[in-house]
C-alpha cells in the first residue's frame, strides 16, 4: 500500500447512466471548497469520456492540470478492471499519488457495465453507484450488487421521470428496503439539481470533513 | 504409499497459479496490436494463429523470454546490478510508448501481488526497492523472472508460462473482438504448442547481449493503435 494514500472514490453504473456528467458536476463544487481531485476514467471502447472531462474541467474551466484526467482502456472487461484485476487502475492511481500528493481525493470512473458492478476494496475506499430513471421505477427493487452494496446510490435524470412512468417515491421506498440505512440521493446531473447532496456525502463520509490540503497552513 | 505420486510439489501449484489468467496482472487489457490489425483486415483463425506465432518467434522468445531467463539467473546469483542491467536493456527495447508503459504497470503490480504473500526473498525486495528509488522500471518479463524465481518455479517452466500466457492473452482479445469462436481459440493454442516449446528451448540460455526482436509490421500496427479514436485495449 502506498504510504501517501489519497482517498479514492469508485463511481460505477450502467452505460449512459450519467457517471461522467456526475463527475463534471461534483468536481467544480469540490474545487470551489478548496478540494483538489484527480480523475481516472475507464472507457469501454473509446477515450471519449476522458477527453470530454479534460475539455470541460481542464481546458474550459481550468480546474485542474491536464494530466489529472487519465483515460484507461479495459480490454472489453470494465468490471474486471475495477474488481477482479484492478492492476492497471492501481498502477495509474499510484502514479497519480506519487506525482500529485497535494490531491485530496481520486475519482475512478468505471466503464459502463451491468448491475453487478462493484469495486475492489484495494482500489476504492468508497463506492458510488449511479442509475437513472429510464430503466423504470423497478430498478432499485430488482437489486443487484451495485445497488445493494454501494456506499451511496445516486438516481439520475429525475427530470424525465414523469415521461418514462417512473415514480420517484417508489424508487426511494424500495431503495430504503434494499439498502437499509445506506443513503440514496436523487439528482439531475444535467442541471446540477441534487449534486450538493452527493458532495455532502463525499466530504463527510470520505474526507471526514478534513480541511482541504491546499488550505492547510504549514 | 504404493500409489502416492511423489512427482508433484508445491512449486507445481505455483506454476498453475502464475499461468492462470485469473492472476492479476492487467494483461487482459492488452491486445499487442491485434485490435489495430482487426480494423484493417478481416481476420480469420489462421491469421490470428500466424500473428501469435510471429510474436513468439520474433519478439517474445528472443527478447522477453531472454530477459526473463537472465533476470532469473541474476536472482539465483543474488546479483542485483545484473538484474537492473537486464531491466534497463529490455525497457529501452520497447519502442512503442503504450506497450512500454503497460509492461511497466503490469510488472509493478505483479511484484506487489507476489510480495504480498512471499516475504522472505531478498532479491524480490531489492528489485522493488530499485523500482521505488528510480533505479529500475519493473518491466513485465523481468518482474516475471523475479516473481517465478521467488516462487521456486524452474526457469524453463517460467518461460513456458510466459509464452503460454501471451498466447492465451491474444486468444482472449480475439474472442472479445469477435474475431474467433471459443473452439477455434483452443485449437490455436493446441496447434501452437511446438512453437511455444521451440521458443523456450531456442532462447533459454541466450545471453543478454544477443537479445533481439524484429517484427516491424507489428510495431507499426501498435503505433497505429496509439492514435485510434475508438478502442477496447490499451495496446
Amino acid at each position: 500500500m502506498s504510504s501517501n494514500r489519497i482517498p479514492r472514490i469508485g463511481i460505477g453504473g450502467p452505460v449512459g447512466s450519467g457517471k461522467t456528467m456526475l463527475i463534471e458536476q461534483v468536481v467544480p463544487i469540490l474545487s470551489a471548497k478548496g478540494y483538489k481531485a484527480g480523475i481516472i476514467s475507464n472507457d469501454v471502447v473509446s477515450k471519449e469520456d476522458a477527453e470530454r472531462m479534460r475539455r470541460n474541467l481542464v481546458t474550459e474551466r481550468g480546474l485542474m492540470p491536464e494530466d489529472l484526467v487519465i483515460g484507461v482502456a479495459t480490454g472489453g472487461c470494465p468490471h474486471t478492471a475495477v474488481r477482479e484485476d484492478p492492476s492497471i487502475n492501481l498502477s495509474v492511481v499510484e502514479e497519480m499519488e506519487l506525482k500529485h500528493d497535494y490531491l485530496d481525493l481520486i475519482l475512478i470512473e468505471s466503464g459502463g457495465d451491468n448491475i453487478t458492478t462493484t469495486f475492489s476494496p484495494a482500489l476504492a475506499d468508497y463506492f458510488i453507484y449511479i442509475i437513472d430513471v429510464t430503466g423504470g421505477d423497478k430498478y432499485p427493487r430488482k437489486r443487484g450488487l451495485g445497488i445493494e452494496n454501494c456506499d451511496l446510490l445516486v438516481i439520475n435524470k429525475i427530470d424525465i421521470a414523469p415521461y418514462v412512468g417512473a415514480d420517484l417515491k417508489v424508487m426511494e421506498h424500495d431503495a430504503k428496503i434494499v439498502r437499509s440505512s445506506k443513503p440514496t440521493v436523487f439528482v439531475n446531473s444535467k442541471t446540477g439539481q441534487g449534486v450538493d447532496a452527493v458532495v455532502f456525502h463525499i466530504i463527510r463520509d470520505v474526507l471526514f470533513e478534513a480541511t482541504p490540503k491546499s488550505l492547510v497552513k504549514n | 504409499m504404493m500409489f502416492m505420486d511423489t512427482e508433484i510439489s508445491s512449486e507445481d501449484v505455483s506454476i498453475l497459479q502464475m499461468s492462470d489468467s485469473f492472476f492479476p496482472t492487467g494483461l487482459y487489457a492488452i491486445s499487442n496490436g491485434l485490435e489495430a490489425l482487426s480494423h484493417v483486415k478481416k481476420l480469420k483463425s489462421k491469421d490470428i494463429s500466424q500473428f501469435i506465432a510471429v510474436y513468439l518467434k520474433q519478439v517474445i522468445g528472443p527478447s522477453d523470454y531472454t530477459a526473463l531467463g537472465k533476470a532469473y539467473e541474476s536472482c539465483k546469483k543474488g546479483d542485483l546490478t545484473d538484474l537492473l542491467n537486464t531491466d534497463e536493456n529490455l525497457y529501452f527495447m520497447r519502442i512503442i510508448e503504450e506497450t512500454r508503459s503497460a509492461s511497466v504497470r503490469s510488472g509493478n503490480q505483479l511484484l506487489k501481488c507476489v510480495s504480498y504473500f512471499v516475504k522472505n526473498k531478498k532479491m524480490l525486495k531489492d528489485y522493488q526497492n530499485g523500482i521505488s528509488t528510480g533505479n529500475a522500471t519493473g518491466v513485465f518479463p523481468v518482474s516475471f523472472g523475479v516473481a517465478t524465481w521467488s516462487l521456486g518455479i524452474p526457469k524453463n517452466k517460467a518461460g513456458l508460462i510466459l509464452l503460454y500466457s501471451f498466447t492465451v492473452g491474444i486468444i482472449g482479445a480475439a474472442l472479445r473482438l469477435g474475431r474467433l469462436q471459443h473452439f477455434d481459440g483452443q485449437q490455436i493454442i493446441h496447434e501452437l504448442r511446438p512453437v511455444i516449446l521451440e521458443s523456450v528451448l531456442t532462447n533459454i540460455d541466450r545471453p543478454i547481449s544477443s537479445m533481439w526482436q524484429f517484427a516491424p509490421g507489428l510495431d507499426i500496427l501498435q503505433m497505429k493503435h496509439e492514435t485510434m479514436v475508438s478502442k477496447m485495449f490499451i495496446t
